[in-house]
């Protein structure tokens, strides 16, 4: 296992060097620079910036001056915070955003497992019915209107906690936007592991299971449990690296210094490195996690081996 | 999942910057200085009077309460907290609670004392400031007249390649500075001794005390910026020399500013801390001023002023600010190259009924290419601006016709997606479709290719807006002038081009103001552009802050909480 492990860390590489040849490329061909705005600034000025940031060079240079510093672990410069570097920003913008995204990943993970085992159990009953009701609303309100909604009933109509902002890991500050984060993946979680174990439930191992006279409880815990989670498990890599590294929206909304924020104005804005940053870091974390999913099917499912 | 976002950006730069600003490029703050007010200042030096110290003005008998804190939201996080880059209005506002230039601006727009306690024009090109011997760094140190040369070098060093540089046109050499062409120590500053500054300016600059009062004309810490780098601007480095001293910055959070006890004028202000926010998304500003957790907006987000002047008519403030909103004309297209056309297209847009019932947010209508409270040139105005509409229309459709314009031929307008540019657009589309007949094909870009369309001249008619730093009338004529990187018009008019660099050049203020005047009256009657409405800023500020006046510059030193 450790052989493909290894394996699988080192085709990270290629997969990096292959995603940031292809954002660069694409960032650099988006229409607009970095230095447009409103005050078009005068070519003295704009041939000043560009010999700062070396956007003078032709861009395979450039193109090598980033790929030389990134193998060294720096990220460069930002231009959009002048007085930070993508380091600076991403050091400062991950723990808010593993803290936010990775909190409602780990309770959305255990409430969603929890509800959809019981919605399966009870299929077509009042109970799966309001699960399932439950989970639908989480899925069809998007952020943008579940956000608002959360601030208007916790933060303006019942004054308990505040609208948004950020101080310091407060946990005052965090219990809405994890709430909003967790509603919209519990709904998915819920839905999915549902699904599988009704149809886990009726596989044939699990007829044998009754059969030989097991009670429901320890079928669903000791057989039914570990395939029917799969599915589960395949959907959990793609949905936490969105929560910790894309959550626009909510962070947006409750104005949270995390790397949604980051994402958005540095495209905004055309801060080439500080977008480049930002994927490398993504990029990383989907193939770390995809892994850990892999593994993990191979401890639920018995039929697999690496 | 992301339109309400990109939306919320998009607000973000067009309207909360736009609207105050300067917005990225920006090299200074937008100044709502008045002539009057100068000239007092003025009159007050020239007859040796100490100018009055100016700060928190709070009326006797006023209860203050015993807490003296202040969170305001910012609209964005600043780009740099470097006096000398620095370039956005966000950036600005907090730069200028940290640092003091020669002068400062108050909460009224007047120019009043910063580290300079006086200051003379010696010749028609030359100013002497004399510095107050009290003014101190927070670090204890004096300010002396060699930090402002260290820091207007930097500055305008190539090296440091700051944006907001283009300020160095108005400076002796400050272009070929900026351009490397001389060296910096050829820039038209130099130190007389400890305390006397003397500043060359680059033809005449009536305005330069309030071109001085700009974040960006600051001194700067040598020492703590060269032991520290790059790091200098951060919590525990940075050494400042204003009203405030820099407590914490939490990047796309918050910065939180304390009181700088060794201030020069520290007796006069009462905010201990002051909070910057900065909240782009305006649903999300709003939502976090009505649950108390900020005691002062950016800006409203649209469509909501008259829902929120109705219900916190006390709170929400809103004024002017030195800024116009204004539909580009593509002067080289074949259809905008004749005037008649510019001028019928102009003719026909009700202002009055786009600044009440569409953007519906106390804009001011705008009949002419400068806003109110432009000085240097008497101001030119259009003179169908008054004539009912009918014979407007009339007047407009005799023009197209003479154009040889038949109705049913489109135009282009390209503007950058938001709610508020959108309505504009529509309404501008239907106006020369219901008066004259055209048809306008509407295309929304994302705002920097938006900009890149405009500034290439790759457009018809464009959406742009434009915030300026000074009233004087230069800074307006800049956007429809002959080689001016912010003439997006491409309209060229030699003849006033000529008297614009007369009346820059002349050394005489009677002599100035005639040309330029005619200068204006000559671009006014061309048309250049559709100049559309002067932009305001409403915002909510709670009721028991006091102190607030003018929407655009306002430092910190200025307010102070009542007793609530």
């Amino acid at each position: 296992m450790w052989a493909y492990v290894f394996r699988r860390l080192l085709v990270t590489i290629p997969t990096v060097l292959a995603v940031v040849t292809i954002c660069y490329l694409l960032l650099h061909a988006t229409p607009g620079g970095p230095f447009d705005s409103e005050r078009k600034v005068s070519d003295a000025v704009l041939a000043n910036l560009q010999a700062k940031y070396h956007l003078d060079m032709p861009l395979w240079k450039q193109y090598l001056y980033y790929l030389n510093d990134l193998v060294h672990g720096d990220l460069g410069a930002s231009f959009r915070y002048a007085d930070w570097s993508v380091n600076d920003l991403v050091k400062r913008a991950l723990p808010v955003s593993l803290a936010i995204g990775g909190t409602a990943m780990v309770i959305a993970v255990v409430l969603g497992v929890a509800l959809g085992i019981v919605a399966a159990l009870r299929q077509n009953s009042a109970v799966d019915y309001l699960v399932m009701l439950f989970g639908n609303i989480g899925s069809v309100l998007p952020s943008f209107v579940l956000g608002p909604v959360l601030v208007l009933v916790f933060a303006i109509t019942l004054p308990w906690l505040p609208s948004g902002g950020w101080d310091d890991f407060a946990p005052r500050y965090m219990v809405l936007p994890i709430a909003l984060l967790t509603l919209i993946n519990v709904s998915t979680i819920g839905r999915i592991m549902r699904g599988s174990l009704i149809e886990v439930m009726s596989s044939n191992f699990i007829r044998t299971a009754r059969a030989k006279g097991l009670p429901t409880r320890l079928v669903v815990m000791r057989h039914a449990l570990r395939p029917a989670l799969l599915p589960v498990v395949s959907v959990l890599g793609p949905l936490a690296v969105g929560s910790i590294t894309s959550a626009i929206v909510t962070e947006s909304w409750f104005s949270i210094p995390g790397l949604g924020r980051l994402i958005v104005n540095g495209a905004s804005d055309r801060d080439y490195t500080l977008v480049l940053g930002l994927v490398v870091l993504v990029t990383v974390m989907t193939v770390l996690l995809n892994l850990v999913v892999d593994l993990a099917y191979a401890w639920l499912d018995p039929k697999i081996r690496y | 999942m992301q339109s309400p976002v990109s939306r919320g950006q998009e607000h973000a730069y067009t309207e909360a910057q736009l609207a105050t600003r300067r917005a990225k490029s920006s090299n200074m703050n937008m100044r709502l200085t008045s002539a009057i007010v100068r000239t007092v200042v003025a009159t007050l030096l020239a007859a040796g009077a100490l100018a009055p110290a100016c700060a928190a003005i709070i009326p006797p008998g006023t209860p203050l309460a015993a807490k003296q804190e202040m969170v305001r939201n910012n609209g964005a996080e600043p780009d740099s907290l470097d006096p000398a880059i620095t370039t956005s209005l966000n950036s600005a506002l907090i730069v200028g609670d940290l640092f003091e230039g020669l002068t400062a601006e108050d909460h009224h727009g007047n120019v009043v004392p910063g580290v300079a306690e006086s200051w003379k024009r010696t010749d028609p090109t030359t100013w002497v400031f004399k510095l107050r011997k009290t003014a101190v760094w927070s670090n204890g140190q004096p300010v002396t007249a060699d930090d402002f040369v260290y820091g207007w070098r930097r500055h305008m060093d190539p090296k440091t390649a700051s944006i907001s540089a283009s300020v160095a046109v108005y400076i002796l050499n400050g272009q070929d500075v900026v351009k490397g062409r001389k060296p910096l120590t050829d820039l038209g500053v130099r130190a007389i001794d400890r305390q006397t500054l003397e500043v060359k300016t680059a033809g005449l600059v009536p305005f330069l005390d309030a071109l001085v009062a700009s974040a960006q004309m600051s001194p700067e810490p040598r020492a703590a910026i060269e032991k520290f780098g790059k790091d200098w601007t951060k919590p525990g480095n940075l050494v400042s020399n204003g009203a405030y001293v820099l407590k914490d910055w939490q990047v796309n959070s918050k910065i939180v500013l304390e009181k700088n006890p060794r201030y020069w004028d520290a007796a006069n202000v009462q905010l201990t801390r002051v909070t910057f926010l900065c909240v782009e998304d305006g649903n999300a500003d709003l939502k976090l001023y009505q649950s108390g957790e900020e005691d002062y907006m950016q800006q409203l987000p649209p469509g909501t002023y008259s829902a929120l002047k109705a219900r916190y008519p006390d709170e929400l403030r809103n004024g002017p600010v030195l800024g116009m909103r204004f539909s580009a004309l593509n002067n080289d297209d074949p259809l905008l190259k004749d005037v008649r056309v510019r001028k019928a297209l102009s003719m026909v847009i009700d202002r009055e009924v786009l600044a009440s019932k569409i953007t519906a947010d106390g804009q001011v209508p705008l009949y002419g290419l400068t806003i109110a409270s432009v000085t240097g040139a008497k101001p030119a105005r259009y003179d169908w601006a008054d004539w009912p509409m009918d014979k407007r229309v009339a007047e407009a459709r005799k023009l197209l016709a003479e154009a040889g314009v038949k109705p049913g031929t489109h135009l282009k307008y390209a503007y950058n997606t938001s709610d508020y540019n959108k309505k504009m657009a529509i309404f501008t589309a239907s106006e020369w479709k219901t008066k004259l007949g055209l048809e306008t094909d509407l295309d929304s870009f994302e705002f920097k290719v938006l900009l890149g369309k405009i500034h290439g001249g790759d457009f018809q008619v464009g959406r742009f807006a434009f915030g300026f730093d000074v009233t004087d009338v230069t800074e307006p004529l800049e956007l429809v002038q002959c080689e001016s990187d912010l003439n997006y018009n491409r309209n060229c008019d030699r003849k006033a081009d000529g008297l614009i660099t007369q009346g820059t050049l002349s050394t005489d203020p009677a002599q100035r103001e005639a040309l330029l005047t005619q200068a204006l009256k000559l671009l006014t009657d061309d048309y250049p552009m559709i100049p559309l409405l002067q932009a305001s800023m409403p915002r909510l500020v709670k009721a028991w802050i006091g102190g607030y006046d003018q929407a655009i510059f306002t430092r910190s030193k200025d307010f102070f909480v009542l007793q609530h």
